[in-house]
């Protein structure tokens, strides 16, 4: 038997394991109901006021075309059904990202203390072969759980709202997809990664929670918080009837504190993994309606953000040895 | 099986070191079990023995000298030598949620065993598990588990055999069937380097042993009860070798 064939069977055997073992797993199935639920819930209340817009535009439509009068006089509606997502995506930035942390480290600690990282380790299999193999367990798992998510989007999304997706909101749907996936991937490899080198995988899961909240919360919110704009609702240069020039002006005589604030933004990988997908369905108002493949050439610099997280912490996580003084729980 | 004899030695260290930190866990080590030897590896806690097992079963790299297991050299020929062992640590829980038979399979495809399930069954009737093929592992008691941790580590018919502490926390009648389980695998040529601080369990099943303290081996012989090795008399000369060393 080729031994490149071994290799990728021995791989195989160990995510299917993972997989399997996952279904078995309550706190999993829980995380994921949980997951769902969370995102339905803002999801179904968005659709049933849309439900109310679309169903008032008929009714008034309906009652023109009754009394004879031409019904072109009221405008139909623009109805963006994806921009009801919003929820979903918030809830995947914090509560996926919550549970991808988690599941790294419960993939680590399992191993660990039950011993059978070393029984695996004293198999004719590299050490990299089996990271790599978990990582792909957690890969699966990811796609797994949003794929749950976005199916039952996609499902009760037209059922509720009334509104059906076209082919193209399908495709907008399967990037977000992706770009959960790449997002929930780089915080399960740090997860598990952290909970692995620790000399307790508690104290892994503690390191990659103060990361995940120092990158992914505070950043952004310093960010916004150094953001003059908004300091003041509705935004300070609106409020202050400020021209576009003279802000423009306004902000160059502060460049240097606006690289800062722009750098610290820039850091946090929800950040990007949110521009991106506001952007790919049309929830962020300037691209509402706006064809695909221009929105993904401009957001083409946040999902390479996004790529490059995730295979940068899978590579860590690949290349750093496994120190056999972690093959137990308690060391 | 190319590049080894039938007459090399089944494990063969040459100055085996293990040093980290400014601190030596194994001093130089150099050691040569014959095959079909059950070899009892004896010491106080933290004397090295684990780190010994580590070394020899590819899970650490060591600072100095050599080691071969089963013809094969463990820092350049580490694939070819965990193809050729099995292992079971101390306190090992395996995947509580899987079946006996579950966990048996999981690890007969990683050790590339051509047909998991009939290997599986062979190990189940040699361990006399076979009832307990179906059941959850996590609703086992610590002698079961071992038992099916035993199961995993001779799936795949290994040369050479690492037990550490294998008796740890089992009642006598688990230590009992575990006896004679080894007994067994001696039988029937295979060679096991077993750790353990029991005495008795040394003077039942052991052809050789070595004694470890502080890293350093300070006694190394076959045994025989009818050299008058038993349990006493290898109390004594535990004794006697560890008051020695630590004069």
């Amino acid at each position: 038997m080729p031994e490149t064939f071994s290799s990728t069977a021995q791989m195989a055997t160990i995510g299917l394991r993972d997989a399997r073992e996952a279904l078995r797993d309550r706190f999993v199935l829980v995380a994921i109901t949980a997951l769902t639920l969370a995102a339905l819930v803002s999801l179904v209340t968005g659709a049933m006021a849309l439900h109310g817009d679309a169903a008032t535009y008929a009714q008034a439509k309906a009652l023109l075309l009754k009394l004879g009068k031409d019904a072109s006089v009221i405008a139909a509606p623009e109805l963006y059904p994806l921009k009801l997502l919003r929820g979903t995506i918030e809830q995947i930035e914090i509560m996926g990202a919550v549970i991808a942390l988690v599941a790294g480290y419960r993939a680590a600690a399992a191993e660990r203390g039950r011993q059978t990282l070393a029984l695996i380790l004293t198999r004719p299999l590299a050490h990299w072969q089996y990271l790599a193999a978990k990582l792909a367990g957690g890969l699966g798992l990811a796609a797994v759980s949003l794929g749950v998510v976005f199916a039952a989007t996609a499902l009760i999304l037209p059922l509720v709202s009334g509104v059906g997706l076209a082919a193209d909101d399908l495709a907008r749907l399967a990037i977000v997809w992706g770009a959960g996936i790449l997002y929930l991937t780089g915080l399960y490899a740090l997860g598990f990664g952290l909970s692995l080198w620790a000399r307790s995988p508690a104290a892994g899961l503690i390191a990659a929670f103060a990361l995940w909240l120092l990158v992914v919360l505070v950043a952004p919110q310093i960010g916004d918080t150094m953001d003059p704009d908004n300091q003041v609702a509705g935004g300070i240069y609106a409020q202050l009837s400020v021209p576009k020039a003279e802000q423009d002006r306004i902000k160059a005589g502060f460049a240097t504190y606006e690289t800062i604030r722009g750098g610290i933004e820039q850091a946090s990988v929800t950040k990007h993994f949110e521009r991106l997908t506001f952007a790919v369905l049309g929830i962020k108002d300037s691209y509402t309606g706006k064809p695909l493949g221009p929105i993904l050439a401009e957001k083409s610099g946040d999902l390479l953000v996004l790529i490059l997280f995730t295979l940068g912490l899978g590579g860590i996580v690949l290349l750093r040895p496994i120190d056999p003084d972690r093959l137990t729980k308690e060391n | 099986m190319p590049g080894t004899r039938p007459t090399d030695p089944a494990i063969a260290t040459q100055g085996l070191t293990l040093s980290y930190g400014g601190h030596t866990a194994l001093h130089p080590l150099t050691l040569e079990i014959p095959r079909g030897e059950v070899f009892g590896f004896l010491g106080h806690n933290g004397a090295g023995k684990t780190t010994t097992i580590r070394l020899l079963t590819t899970l650490l790299s060591p600072s100095d000298g050599t080691a071969q297991v089963a013809g094969h050299d463990v820092n350049t020929e580490a694939m070819q030598v965990r193809a050729a062992i099995g292992y079971l640590p101390e306190n090992v829980r395996l995947y509580d949620r899987f079946t006996t038979r579950e966990n048996l399979t999981f690890f007969a495809r990683l050790s590339g065993v051509e047909d998991p399930a009939a290997q599986v069954d062979r190990s189940l009737r040699f361990l006399r598990i076979t009832e307990l093929a179906d059941r959850r592992v996590g609703t086992f008691s610590k002698g079961m588990r071992q038992r099916v941790g035993l199961a995993q580590a001779i799936l795949h018919d290994p040369q050479v055999l690492f037990l550490d502490e294998p008796t740890s926390g089992l009642d006598p009648m688990g230590v009992r069937a575990l006896r004679e389980i080894i007994d067994r695998l001696r039988d029937r040529g295979m060679t096991i380097f077993m750790n353990t601080h029991l005495l008795s369990e040394v003077a039942r099943s052991c052809t050789s042993i070595g004694v470890l303290a502080h890293g350093r081996l300070v006694f190394h012989d076959r045994i025989s009860a009818l050299d008058g090795y038993d349990e006493r008399a290898l109390e004594e000369l535990y004794v006697g070798v560890a008051q020695e060393d630590a004069a």
